[in-house]
C-alpha cells in the first residue's frame, strides 16, 4: 500500500510517504520553503515526495491528516464559549483562522491531490505522536507516553503499544489529560513570560535554566497541582492562554514572578533581574522533570514493561527525558528524532497502515535520513564560478583526512551529505562541524556563524563505542543519546578538554553515533580521533539563526558564504572559503534578537561581529 | 507634505520602538526572500549581488532592532502606543507575497528596484523628520547610502538582463504592486467587515451556548480522562 501522511497548519507542516509499510521519504515544508517553521499546507512537501517514489496521486491508497479537524475545531469553539466574554477579541481571529482553511482538511487535499475524499483519513493527533514514537522504534512492546502542547482537546497521553507474533500491532491508548492543562502550555507560557518565542525557542529556556537556580520551585507548583489520580492540573488564575491569543500569562502571573522580559531586553545575569529571569527558566524546569519523572513512574508500574516511547513536542526536552530514564525505572526510552508535528506525518501513514488497514509489522529503518539527498556537483560548479578552491575526490578516506586536518586545525566545517534529516536536530548529514575542546570554538561560533544567544549550549556527536569515556551515560543512555534526545553529564576529567560542548552546568546534549546510521561522519570521526586522540566533535545544525537547515547544496554555500564557515563539504566535494571572503570586514550585530550577558558567559551585545561585508566598501 | 503627520507618528516613544522593531522584521524577512532569489537564480554575477544585497538586508534589521533596544529602557513601562500608523507609516519592502521561486530574474530586480526606490524615500522622510534624535537618525542615514547601491545595480542589471524590455518590466512591476496594494486592502477591509460582523454574532448568539459550556466545564473532573475505545474510532471521520 501507499500512504501519504501530512501533518500541517499549526507549526512545522510535513509529509511522509510509507509504501508498503515502510517510509520510503519524509521532508518538512519549511526546508524546501526556505521558511521557518512553515505552517502552510505542504504542498513542496508532498510534490517532493511523490516525485522521489516515482508516484502520481492517483497511485496512492489513502492520504492521513495527522489529526482530526473538527474536533479541534470543537476545542476552540468551546474554549471561546467558556470564557465568554473575555475571549471576544480572540473569537473573530479563531473563528477565520479555523473556518478559513483548518477545517476543510478534507476538500484541501482531495483539491490539491485531485484524490477522491473517501482515500482522505485522519487520525487522532496523540495517535500520530505516538505511533511516530512507538512504530519507529526498535521495540516489540513498551508503554507509550505522548505530550505536547494541545492537539485536539488532548494535552497528554499515556497507553502502550505492542507488535505481535502474528504480525499484527496494537497501539493502545488509556487516559489522556485534556486542554487547558497542559504541561506544554506551561512550558510555552514561561517562554513567553521570558520573551522568547513560542513554539519555537522553548529550548532556549531550557539552556538558560543552567545558569539558574530552582528557587522559584514552591511558586510554579502554585500553577500546575497534581491530581489525586496521579495527573496534574493548572491552576488558570495564572494563565490567559485558553482565553486569549494576545497574551499567554495572567497579572496573577505576573504578581507571582514579576515583570516580564521584554524581548528586545538583554539577560544580564550580573544583575538581580537577569538571575530572576534564569532562575524561573530552572524552576519551571524542575517542576516539568519532576512531573513526567513521576508519571513515568506510574507508568511503568503499572505497564511492568522496560521500554518507554515518549512522543510529542516535549519530548525534545533532553534533561527531563535523562532523568526519566534514570529515575522512572524504565530500562530504555526511545524518542524518534522528530517528536513534534512534523514526525506525526510519518506517525499517522503508519497508525494508517499498521491500525486502520491492519498491515503487517515491518521493521521501520532506525535513523532519521527521510529527506532530499544533496549534489556534491552542484555545490562544485558554484563555488568554481564565485573562484573558490574546490577539491573532487573519488578517495573517501582521502577527504576524510583532509577534513579531520581542517577541523584540527581549528576550522569550521560545513557538512552535507546524503539525504536530509527530518526533525529539529542535525544527525550528521546537515551539520556544522567543529573541534570540541575550547570555550573559544563556542564563542566564535555563537558569535560568527550561528549568530545566537550565548547561552545556548552546543552538542557533541562521539562514536557509540567511545561514549562512556567522555560522558556519563546511564543504562540505556546511549540509545537515548541516538538522536541528541538526552543530556548528560561531561565527565569530570574531560569538562575541560571538552569546553566548546560542556554547558554551564556541566551537562552536554550529546549523539552517540553508531557507524551504521552516518558511516561517512563516523569515518570523520575516527579520522580525527587519530589526528587528536579525541573523536568528539561540536555538532550543530547547519543553518543560521531564524532560518531552516540546509537542505540543498545551494542553501549549504550561501549559508557558508554569509557566515564564518572556513570549509564546506557536500558529498564528495570539498570546498575552502577564499581568505578575502572569509575575514571579518566590519563589525556588526548579532543577528539574534535577544541577548545575553553574564560574567560566566561574555556579553552578547552590539558588539558581536559576524562577518558581512558593507555597502560602503563596495560602493 | 506629510512631514507633521510623520513628525507626530515618530514623536510617540512607544510607537517609535514597535516601528523600529517592525521594520527590523520587514527588512529581515525581505533580506531572506532575496536570499532565496540568490539561491535560486542560474545568473553567476546576480547571485552575487543578490547575496550582497541580502546580507544588506538582513543588516539593516539588526540596526533597526539594536536601536529600538537601546530605546526600550528609557521607555515608561506603561508606554502603549494607541495608534501604531502602520499603514500611514510603513517600513521598506516586504517580499512577503512575492513567490521569488516563480519570478523570472527581470521580473525580481524590476520588483526591487521599485520596492527600494520606495522604501528609499520613506526612509528620508523619517530620517528628515528625526532631527531630534540623532542615533536613529544615522542608522536610516545608514541604510539609505545601501538602498542607493539596491537602487543602482537593479537597475543596471535589469538592462543586462532585458535590454529590449526595461521599460516594460519596469511598468509591469509596477502595476503588479498597484494590485498587491490593492489585494492588501481589499483582504483588510474584508478582515475588519468579517471581524465586526463576528463580533457582534459572539455577543448576540453565543451568551446562552456560552452558559451551557461554563455549567459543562464545572461539572469536569480534574486530572485523567479514560479513553474509552469507540473515541478512538475510526480513520474516516473528523470528529
Amino acid at each position: 500500500m501507499k500512504i501519504l501522511g501530512i501533518s500541517a497548519h499549526y507549526h512545522d507542516s510535513a509529509a511522509a510517504l510509507i509504501v508498503d509499510g515502510i517510509p520510503v521519504c519524509a521532508v518538512q515544508e519549511e526546508r524546501l520553503s526556505r521558511r521557518k517553521n512553515d505552517a502552510a499546507f505542504p504542498l513542496s512537501a508532498i510534490e517532493w515526495c511523490l516525485e522521489h517514489a516515482g508516484l502520481e496521486p492517483e497511485a496512492l491508497d489513502a492520504v492521513v491528516f495527522y489529526e482530526r479537524p473538527m474536533l479541534k475545531f470543537d476545542r476552540i469553539l468551546t474554549c471561546a464559549l467558556r470564557a465568554f466574554p473575555r475571549s471576544w477579541r480572540s473569537f473573530p481571529h479563531a473563528m477565520k483562522s479555523s473556518l478559513g482553511e483548518k477545517v476543510w482538511v478534507r476538500g484541501v487535499i482531495s483539491s490539491h491531490l485531485g484524490v477522491p475524499s473517501r482515500k482522505i483519513l485522519f487520525a487522532g493527533h496523540h495517535q500520530s505522536h505516538a505511533a511516530a514514537a512507538f512504530l519507529t522504534s526498535p521495540t516489540r512492546r513498551a508503554a507509550i507516553l505522548t505530550t505536547d502542547g494541545v492537539g485536539e482537546w488532548a494535552t497528554l497521553t499515556v497507553g502502550h503499544g505492542e507488535r505481535r507474533a502474528d504480525g499484527s500491532t496494537a497501539i493502545t491508548l488509556l487516559r489522556e489529560v485534556r486542554f487547558p492543562h497542559s504541561l506544554g502550555m506551561l512550558y510555552s507560557t514561561f517562554t513567553a513570560f521570558l520573551g522568547f518565542a513560542v513554539n519555537e525557542d522553548e529550548y532556549k529556556v531550557m539552556g538558560l535554566a543552567g545558569y539558574g537556580r530552582p528557587s522559584m520551585v514552591e511558586k510554579v507548583r502554585r500553577l500546575v497541582r497534581r491530581t489525586p489520580d496521579g495527573a496534574f492540573a493548572l491552576d488558570l488564575d495564572y494563565f490567559d492562554f485558553h482565553t486569549t491569543a494576545e497574551r499567554s500569562y495572567s497579572s496573577r502571573f505576573v504578581e507571582l514572578f514579576g515583570p516580564p522580559r521584554h524581548a528586545y531586553e538583554p539577560i544580564d545575569l550580573e544583575t538581580a533581574e537577569g538571575r530572576r529571569f534564569a532562575d524561573c527558566a530552572a524552576s519551571v524546569q524542575r517542576v516539568l522533570e519532576d512531573t513526567l519523572v513521576d508519571m513515568a513512574r506510574d507508568l511503568h508500574q503499572e505497564t511492568g514493561l522496560p521500554d518507554l516511547c515518549l512522543g510529542g513536542g516535549v519530548a525534545l526536552n533532553g534533561l527531563a527525558n535523562a532523568r526519566m530514564l534514570a529515575e522512572s525505572g524504565f530500562e530504555r526510552l526511545f524518542v524518534p528524532p522528530a517528536p513534534g508535528d512534523a514526525g506525526c506525518a510519518i506517525g499517522a501513514a503508519l497508525y494508517a497502515d499498521r491500525i486502520h488497514f491492519g498491515n503487517p509489522d515491518r521493521e521501520v529503518p532506525d535513523h532519521p535520513f527521510w529527506g532530499p539527498s544533496v549534489d556534491g556537483a552542484e555545490l562544485a560548479r558554484l563555488a568554481g564560478e564565485d573562484g573558490h578552491h574546490v577539491d573532487r575526490f573519488d578517495d573517501d578516506p582521502e577527504l576524510m583526512e583532509l577534513v579531520a586536518a581542517d577541523l584540527a586545525a581549528g576550522r569550521v566545517v560545513g557538512w552535507m551529505d546524503g539525504a536530509l534529516e527530518m526533525g529539529p536536530r542535525a544527525l550528521g548529514h546537515r551539520s556544522i562541524l567543529a573541534s570540541a575542546a575550547s570555550p573559544a570554538m563556542r564563542d566564535r561560533l555563537n558569535r560568527d556563524i550561528k549568530f545566537r544567544d550565548e547561552f545556548r549550549p552546543f552538542a557533541p556527536v562521539v562514536p557509540v563505542e567511545a561514549a562512556d569515556r567522555f560522558f556519563e551515560l546511564p543504562r540505556g543512555g546511549a540509545r537515548l543519546a541516538r538522536f541528541m534526545s538526552g543530556v548528560f553529564p561531561v565527565r569530570p576529567e574531560w569538562r575541560t578538554q571538552l569546553g566548546a560542548i560542556t554547558h554551564v552546568d556541566g551537562t552536554t546534549r550529546l549523539q552517540a553515533l553508531e557507524r551504521d546510521m552516518a558511516p561517512r561522519l563516523y569515518a570523520l570521526l575516527e579520522a580525527y580521533g587519530r589526528r587528536t586522540g579525541v573523536p568528539v566533535l561540536l555538532n550543530t545544525s547547519f543553518n543560521l539563526s531564524g532560518e531552516p537547515i540546509v537542505n540543498r547544496a545551494v542553501e549549504g554555500y550561501s549559508t557558508f558564504l554569509r557566515c564564518g564557515i572556513d570549509v564546506l563539504v557536500a558529498g564528495q566535494t570539498h570546498v575552502m572559503k577564499r581568505a578575502s571572503s572569509a575575514a571579518p570586514r566590519e563589525p556588526m550585530a548579532a543577528l539574534a534578537a535577544p541577548s545575553f550577558s553574564a560574567s560566566a558567559a561574555p556579553s552578547l551585545s552590539a558588539s558581536a561581529a559576524p562577518s558581512f561585508s558593507s555597502a560602503k566598501e563596495r560602493t | 507634505m506629510l512631514a507633521p503627520l510623520h513628525r507626530w507618528i515618530w514623536r510617540d516613544a512607544g510607537r517609535r520602538v514597535q516601528k523600529l522593531i517592525r521594520f527590523g522584521e520587514t527588512e529581515t524577512d525581505g533580506g531572506r526572500d532575496i536570499l532565496r532569489a540568490a539561491e535560486v537564480t542560474a545568473d553567476p554575477l546576480l547571485r552575487r549581488l543578490y547575496l550582497v544585497h541580502a546580507i544588506d538586508e538582513l543588516r539593516h534589521g539588526v540596526l533597526f532592532r539594536q536601536r529600538a533596544a537601546s530605546l526600550l529602557p528609557a521607555l515608561p513601562q506603561t508606554t502603549k502606543p494607541r495608534f501604531r500608523a502602520d499603514w500611514i507609516a510603513p517600513g521598506g519592502h516586504g517580499l512577503d507575497d512575492l513567490q521569488v521561486d516563480k519570478e523570472s530574474d527581470a521580473q525580481m530586480l524590476a520588483f526591487l528596484h521599485l520596492s527600494e526606490k520606495a522604501a528609499a524615500s520613506r526612509f528620508t522622510v523619517y530620517r528628515n523628520v528625526l532631527t531630534d534624535d540623532p542615533p536613529t537618525c544615522a542608522v536610516f542615514d545608514e541604510i539609505l547610502h545601501d538602498e542607493t547601491f539596491h537602487m543602482n545595480y537593479t537597475l543596471v542589471q535589469l538592462a543586462r538582463i532585458a535590454p529590449q524590455h526595461q521599460r516594460s518590466r519596469l511598468w509591469r512591476a509596477r502595476l503588479s504592486r498597484m494590485w498587491k496594494v490593492y489585494l492588501r486592502l481589499a483582504a483588510g477591509l474584508a478582515g475588519v467587515i468579517g471581524g465586526a460582523l463576528l463580533t457582534i454574532q459572539y455577543f448576540v448568539i453565543l451568551p446562552p451556548f456560552a452558559w451551557l459550556a461554563r455549567r459543562a466545564a464545572r461539572r469536569e473532573p480534574a486530572g485523567w480522562t479514560p479513553i474509552v475505545p469507540e473515541r478512538r474510532g475510526s480513520l474516516t471521520r473528523q470528529y
